[in-house]
């Protein structure tokens, strides 16, 4: 019966490996096009590695003359950074509010943060860009970090992690004369360590990989992020390894990021779960 | 404390929250649906906002080619991409979960491609659906020919419809991986001492009780789908695989048709809301909570 049993997961374990290493072959396949020359990418058959590993692909992508990768993630970096760091306090304290404090009108304003949630963002560009415009916002990064402060998914998470917080905390803290500000500064705050990884790793992500809003807001080269980047090479150059190299610049960070809070990462996704 | 001095702390902690949902969210929308009704091009500035009531959406439906491909590739994305992904990311959580060595890291294999930039994900499928890509060498070492995946008129919808599924599967895995743990394994040992065998217990026991979650995948998966925009500006040829929201840029941005565009926006947000509408009564015919 044992060895069955051992026989069968073993079996199992092999079918389904092989459907795992089919989901990573398109980013093996980009990594190995990326350190390739140019002719060899389509040559049948397929070898992982060319004649020579061509590290001259990378340096064409990071040192590129008008989208260095060297700037472009930096200015990722930066936009992500800021927007992240916004979104995690923004969030915070109005996850603690609406969580721990009691005053009229928070549950209406719950309500109608929960029925704008249904309205994709796609469908507010157009104010959005005319309000940017307006602000003389168009054109910087500005753009792109105001709108990733707020998002209703972190504002959840926090909520709901306040709400399981015990009341007894704040009141010891409230008789040593402390009010909201500090209950929450100095009690709360450092007990939500856990979700505030999480809403990090999530709204970082996020904000890496957003298309549409760059597309939209930037202009100039010097302002590019690594998604643009891409396009960048994907429409001016016919060098497929160049856009390789571009393409694994822009994955393998947010990989390596993930394996490392991979456990933060699917556990909200488990609970809360939404991207972008 | 008293209660003004509460409330007073309430909207200050809520203030910044609310002061970004008011100005990028709440105005937005009502500015959205007003400019809907309106012809307007940006460039012409505030003066020349024209009001045209209904008129926008009859033009769409009426003689607007571009949008009905889209608005059919839209529906065409959402009903092949969801069911496929979402069963798929069912065997694949259900096999995960008990039945497998080495569970994290094929876990970590399905995930990958959710969290990767969906441009980078484009930018590799453009070459491996490429004339001379690895897919058609495929189908020419089993004798086939190479096949137009990108430009043909009738299979460009292929290679979009493959990195949607490809990379929303680790997703609806994580969300099933959760569900499934939380079905207690008393339930299958008295369905094995009733006699039943393993696929009657899966769809007696495991699908009925996961219902609630397949409901949340359908609709934040159907949704996600409507908000394709990435591939058909990454892939792009012709208008043949654009989806609604490529419409909305098109129109907005190369256009400057800020009226038109919105109206184009809201048939979306109809779209959506219909669905998740649609989704919610019918739930109460086959989800068990």
């Amino acid at each position: 019966m044992k060895t069955r049993k051992i026989l069968f997961k073993t079996f199992n374990t092999l079918w389904v490996g092989v459907f795992g290493l089919i989901f990573l072959t398109p980013l093996v396949w980009m990594i190995s096009s990326s350190l390739k020359h140019g002719s060899e990418i389509f040559a049948v058959p397929f070898t992982f590695f060319g004649d020579k590993i061509l590290w001259a692909n990378y340096e064409e992508v990071w040192f590129n003359k008008n989208v260095p990768f060297w700037r472009l993630y930096w200015n990722s970096i930066k936009i992500a950074a800021v927007g992240t760091f916004f979104q995690l306090i923004i969030s915070s304290m109005a996850g603690y509010s609406l969580a721990k404090i009691n005053f009229k009108g928070k549950d209406l304003v719950f309500i109608i943060i929960l029925i704008t949630m249904m309205i994709p963002a796609q469908a507010l560009i157009i104010p959005r860009y005319v309000l940017f415009d307006k602000l003389e916002l168009y054109g910087t990064h500005w753009a792109l970090i105001l709108p990733s402060m707020f998002n209703v998914t972190s504002i959840f998470l926090l909520r709901q992690f306040y709400a399981g917080l015990p009341t007894d905390l704040m009141e010891a803290a409230r008789i040593d004369g402390a009010n909201h500000y500090g209950i929450w500064w100095k009690v709360m705050l450092p007990l939500t360590k856990t979700p505030m990884v999480t809403v990090v790793v999530l709204a970082f992500i996020n904000c890496w990989n957003e298309y549409l809003n760059p597309l939209i807001f930037i202009t100039k080269y010097d302002l590019y992020t690594v998604a643009m980047g891409i396009q960048y090479f994907l429409y001016s150059t016919d060098e497929v390894n160049w856009m390789m190299a571009a393409a694994s610049s822009a994955i393998v960070p947010i990989v390596v990021l993930f394996l490392f809070t991979q456990k933060y990462f699917v556990e909200s996704i488990a609970t809360s779960g939404v991207k972008g | 404390m008293n209660k003004r001095k509460e409330a007073i702390a309430g909207w200050v902690f809520l203030s910044p929250a609310l002061f970004v949902f008011v100005t990028l969210i709440f105005f937005p929308v009502i500015a959205s649906i007003l400019l809907s009704f309106t012809k307007w091009n940006f460039l012409s500035g505030f003066d020349g906002i024209k009001w045209v009531g209904f008129d926008n959406f009859v033009k769409l439906f009426k003689r607007d080619r571009d949008f009905k491909t889209a608005l059919r590739n839209t529906i065409i994305y959402a009903v092949t991409t969801v069911p496929v992904s979402i069963v798929f990311a069912l065997i694949a959580a259900y096999m995960l979960n008990t039945k497998v060595y080495l569970k994290k890291f094929l876990r970590m294999c399905f995930f990958i491609p959710y969290i990767s930039s969906m441009v980078a994900l484009y930018a590799v499928c453009k070459f491996l659906f490429g004339l001379k890509g690895p897919i058609n060498q495929i189908v020419q070492m089993f004798g086939g020919e190479a096949m137009k995946w990108l430009t043909s008129s009738s299979l460009c919808r292929i290679p979009i419809i493959s990195v949607v599924v490809y990379a929303g599967i680790g997703f609806s895995l994580i969300v099933y991986m959760a569900a499934l743990q939380n079905v207690p394994s008393e339930l299958y040992e008295a369905a094995k001492i009733d006699g039943a065998n393993e696929l009657s217990a899966f769809f007696k026991i495991t699908l009925p009780l996961i219902s609630p979650t397949t409901f949340y995948l359908l609709v934040v998966r159907m949704i996600a789908a409507f908000k394709i925009f990435t591939s058909a500006n990454i892939l792009k040829y012709g208008s043949n695989s654009s989806g609604l929201v490529n419409i909305v840029y098109d129109e907005a941005f190369g256009n400057y048709a800020f009226g038109y565009a919105s109206s184009v926006a809201w048939v979306l947000v109809g779209l959506i809301l219909a669905v998740t509408l649609v989704q919610m009564w019918g739930q109460k015919k086959w989800v068990h909570y």
